[in-house]
């Protein structure tokens, strides 16, 4: 059996979300395999779960963080002269990439709890280089947002 | 004596040995801590054009961090995130759009 919860959790605080968190704090571990974990296997290591869903939480903020700069790009950013388009052609796409990066981190997070589960290997993950080529060609369309807003 | 961080521990004859997470109980916790501060610092940012939208997902900050206080054996919760990024991301296109 492995270790559930966490003993030193302050109560005020589950007092605050409410009785519905404060009633799944203590669940008991089922027997069975989690939903969305991967089915069948074997528990995996606890050092490596943790591992698993730091590395979802670290892309979860990623997406968050791609939504802020879209978000930021159109609201705070003063118009382009010229190029009216400028800011939304720079903001939307971030925003709708930072979805893309949550709904990823999640698809990303099922399929290598299931590989441990299974003893399989862990299959490389694309979304490193999906983030770079994206992180690039906005760095490319923002030079070009400038350039013409700077020539007009 | 204690043992060391990754070291089994014993659970006697009838158990199978199972390894001490150590740290990563904490680092786990302090991963949910910052995301649920990413969530804060987007309804922050959403606050200056849209003050309901900012406040509700500011609000989701508190019950993200909570979230990350429950046993790891309810995966749902990351469901959860990933549909609440979801959602304040369409939030976000909407005050995009409109403002």
């Amino acid at each position: 059996m492995l270790p559930v919860g966490n003993s030193a959790m302050p109560r005020r605080g589950q007092r605050l979300v409410g009785a519905i968190f404060a009633a799944t704090v203590e669940a008991p571990v089922p027997d069975s395999p989690p939903a969305g974990s991967g089915g069948d296997g074997t528990e995996p290591d606890p050092r490596f779960t943790f591992a698993n869903e730091r590395t979802f939480l670290a892309w979860s903020r990623t997406a968050l963080a791609l939504v802020v700069a879209g978000l930021g790009v159109v609201q705070l950013l003063p118009p382009f002269p010229g190029v009216p388009w400028g800011r939304h052609i720079l903001g939307v796409p971030l925003i709708v990439f930072g979805a893309v990066v949550a709904l990823a981190a999640y698809r990303e997070w099922v399929r290598n709890q299931r590989a441990m589960r299974l003893g399989l290997p862990l299959s490389r993950s694309r979304m490193p280089l999906l983030l770079a080529m994206v992180v690039a060609v906005m760095a490319v369309i923002s030079a070009v947002v400038v350039l013409v807003s700077a020539l007009r | 004596m204690t043992p060391a961080p990754g070291d089994p521990v014993d659970q006697g004859a009838a158990d199978p040995p199972r390894l001490d997470p150590g740290l990563a109980r904490e680092r786990t916790s302090l991963a949910w801590t910052r995301t649920a501060l990413s969530f804060a610092a987007v309804g922050g940012v959403t606050l200056e054009k849209d003050v309901i939208a900012g406040l509700v997902i500011m609000c989701l900050a508190p019950a993200v961090w909570q979230l990350g206080r429950l046993t790891h054996h309810l995966p749902g919760r990351l469901q959860l995130i990933t549909a609440t990024i979801v959602a304040v991301a369409l939030v976000a296109l909407i005050v995009a759009a409109t403002h």
